[in-house]
């Protein structure tokens, strides 16, 4: 049974030209311990999705179709009461920029005890603190470090914190938005391994968001692809990365650069952005893929099953042209 | 070394401190030292990386090279004359020689000026040619980074353009000098892939074009070795490793370089489930 399942979401902005609809009739489920990684380029809807599950979209933003199901509740028609009630305790978030994550003039320890104490009104403060030197512990900050304040910690430390935070309550479901996008990559890699062991140890479920694929491959087990507002391809990591199916995926891909990466490196041409107020009615990746044919921007592509559990959302003749090229 | 006589650039003895000022918390005592003892030389025409993790000094040398700070000690020298303590008409020479593109698009463009005044404001200070010939030669340099049909984007304003076509406009200020050396100060790490390896092409296109010389300051080892020609690692404000390209990735030397290396996201399936 899965944890959380989301059917056919559409998300849209109201803005001065129209509805922008950021997330369009995408469907992903994730079982129990199990890590999925979203992955897509700036303004594919990746942190739209994150914060719709977390209740916290902006007042512009409405929910215009589909279902969100969490352990067995619609978390559409929650009211604010009921996501004050599941936000921490059920769903938690690792927010992006660490540095501004953390409320300046407040112990960093506080601040993670605000979460404990808002969903265990009956700890006494003793418990709350040995659940404070608990989670210093599972995040490798030593625990006279919980007194100090934000600008005392380094980076590194405040995106430890900002975990620590986020399982205070030990959720079912975190969702990691970015988390190590401000750090360099010494930091990225502790951060990474020690997010992976955690969930693991606590059989949590994981929604990772990125824009770096190296790093949703080094964490995730499932991953879907995004690409303007859907999602385009899904599967399992080995799946998606070793035989990537839909085109953008493949450009994705061939234009990340690794330390062993040759001379092979396609460069993208890609220059247009599609418009998400005035989508036309196909393909989205219609107007940057290069093997579109001229029904590509007129009929809507449709789901492909590759595997049992790989399926890319392109047409037919885009697979196989790609696969001969 | 035989090719010494074609540094452009060398930084010699070059030490940077930093005296945090005296407050109400700290007395003030305890300098930060951000570089130290740095000698390095760079090749006119060559993509030079300097890599190393954030704090690590890198983007102080940066801004030591193109003079928007002083070093505490040492020398440096553009085409073997010193050029550490220039005021005056002799450091405007120097901004026409050495430019800089600077990390994030989108706070280095100023908001309030099209993109044409941000690429003719260099021209305008330094009174290169007449108001037309300016005009020809801002769409000329929109074309070269890439912005087709340059008369299209000569009116528009910043917020109308996407991430990488603002780190373009950025470039083309930065080259419509046609400057001898340019320090590109992680160019590319507001960007996604797909935008980011574009821009790296463009960077050696102009490199050919122009024979200009690039310093490439970034964290990310990859980018250093698709570009680079030579790589310098630095450390805590050292320099602990400088090596042509290949030899820094194959057979690097330094503890440092190799955990680098190691922690290298990237997919490795050999040991995946």
């Amino acid at each position: 049974m899965a944890i959380l399942s989301v059917d056919n979401l559409s998300i849209g902005y109201q803005t001065k030209k129209g509805m922008l609809k950021a997330v369009n009739d995408i469907s992903f489920s994730i079982e129990q311990g199990r890590s999925l990684g979203f992955v897509g380029e700036s303004g594919c809807g990746k942190t739209t999705i994150g914060m719709t599950l977390m209740g916290l979209l902006p007042d512009n933003a409405s929910i215009l179709s589909g279902n969100i199901n969490f352990m067995e509740k619609d978390l559409c028609d929650f009211s604010e009461d009921q996501w004050r009630n599941i936000r921490g305790k059920d769903v938690a978030m690792i927010f992006q920029a660490a540095m501004n994550a953390l409320n300046p003039v407040f112990r960093v320890g506080e601040q993670i005890a605000e979460a404990i104490v808002t969903h265990n009104p009956a700890f006494s403060k003793n418990e709350v603190n040995d659940r404070l030197k608990k989670l210093y512990n599972m995040v490798e900050i030593p625990e006279h470090r919980i007194s100090d304040f934000p600008h005392e910690y380094s980076g590194g430390m405040k995106q430890r914190a900002i975990i620590a935070m986020a399982l205070a309550c030990s959720p079912k479901l975190i969702i990691a938005d970015e988390p190590t996008t401000a750090l360099d990559v010494i930091v990225q890699d502790q951060i990474l391994k020690e997010i992976k062991k955690i969930q693991q140890a606590l059989n949590m479920s994981l929604i990772f968001i990125s824009h770096d694929i190296a790093v949703v491959a080094e964490v995730c087990e499932d991953i879907c692809v995004m690409y303007a507002g859907q999602i385009i391809e899904k599967g399992s990591k080995r799946e998606v990365f070793t035989s990537p199916k839909h085109p953008y995926t493949k450009t994705l891909l061939s234009s990340y650069l690794s330390l062993d990466s040759d001379e092979n490196i396609l460069i993208p041409d890609m220059m247009e952005t599609p418009d998400l107020i005035d989508a036309n009615p196909g393909c989205q990746f219609s107007c940057n893929c290069n093997c579109r044919s001229t029904e590509c921007s007129k009929n809507a592509p449709g789901w492909i099953d590759i595997s049992k559990t790989h399926k890319a959302f392109c047409c037919e003749q885009g697979l196989s042209r790609t696969n001969n090229g | 070394m035989a090719e010494k006589h074609t540094h452009i650039i060398e930084l010699k003895g070059i030490i940077k401190e930093y005296h945090p000022q005296k407050s109400f918390f700290s007395k003030g005592e305890n300098k930060i030292v951000a570089l130290n003892n740095i000698n390095l030389g760079i090749k006119k025409g060559e993509i030079f990386g300097l890599v190393g993790q954030s704090g690590s000094g890198k983007t102080t040398m940066g801004r030591l090279l193109v003079k928007l700070e002083e070093p505490t000690k040492g020398t440096i020298l553009l085409n073997k004359r010193p050029v550490t303590h220039l005021a005056g008409k002799a450091l405007n020479n120097y901004r026409s020689r050495v430019q800089m593109i600077f990390q994030d698009p989108y706070q280095s463009l100023n908001p309030h000026l099209s993109i044409s005044e941000t690429i003719l404001e260099p021209l305008k200070v330094h009174k290169i040619g007449t108001i037309v010939q300016r005009r020809e030669k801002v769409i000329h340099t929109l074309e070269t980074v890439g912005l087709l049909p340059g008369k299209d984007y000569y009116n528009r304003y910043p917020h109308q353009l996407s991430g990488g076509q603002r780190q373009r406009v950025a470039i083309a200020r930065a080259i419509v000098l046609e400057p001898e050396f340019v320090v590109a100060d992680e160019p590319t790490s507001m960007l996604d892939a797909t935008i980011a390896i574009q821009l790296f092409k463009l960077l050696t296109r102009i490199r050919k074009e122009f024979n200009m010389t690039f310093l490439f300051i970034t964290h990310n080892l990859a980018a250093a070795k698709y570009l680079c020609d030579r790589i310098a690692v630095i450390h805590e404000g050292n320099i602990v490793e400088v090596d042509s390209t290949n030899e820094i990735i194959g057979n690097p030397q330094h503890p440092y370089t190799k955990k680098l290396i190691q922690v290298q996201p990237g997919f490795h399936f050999n040991h995946l489930s």
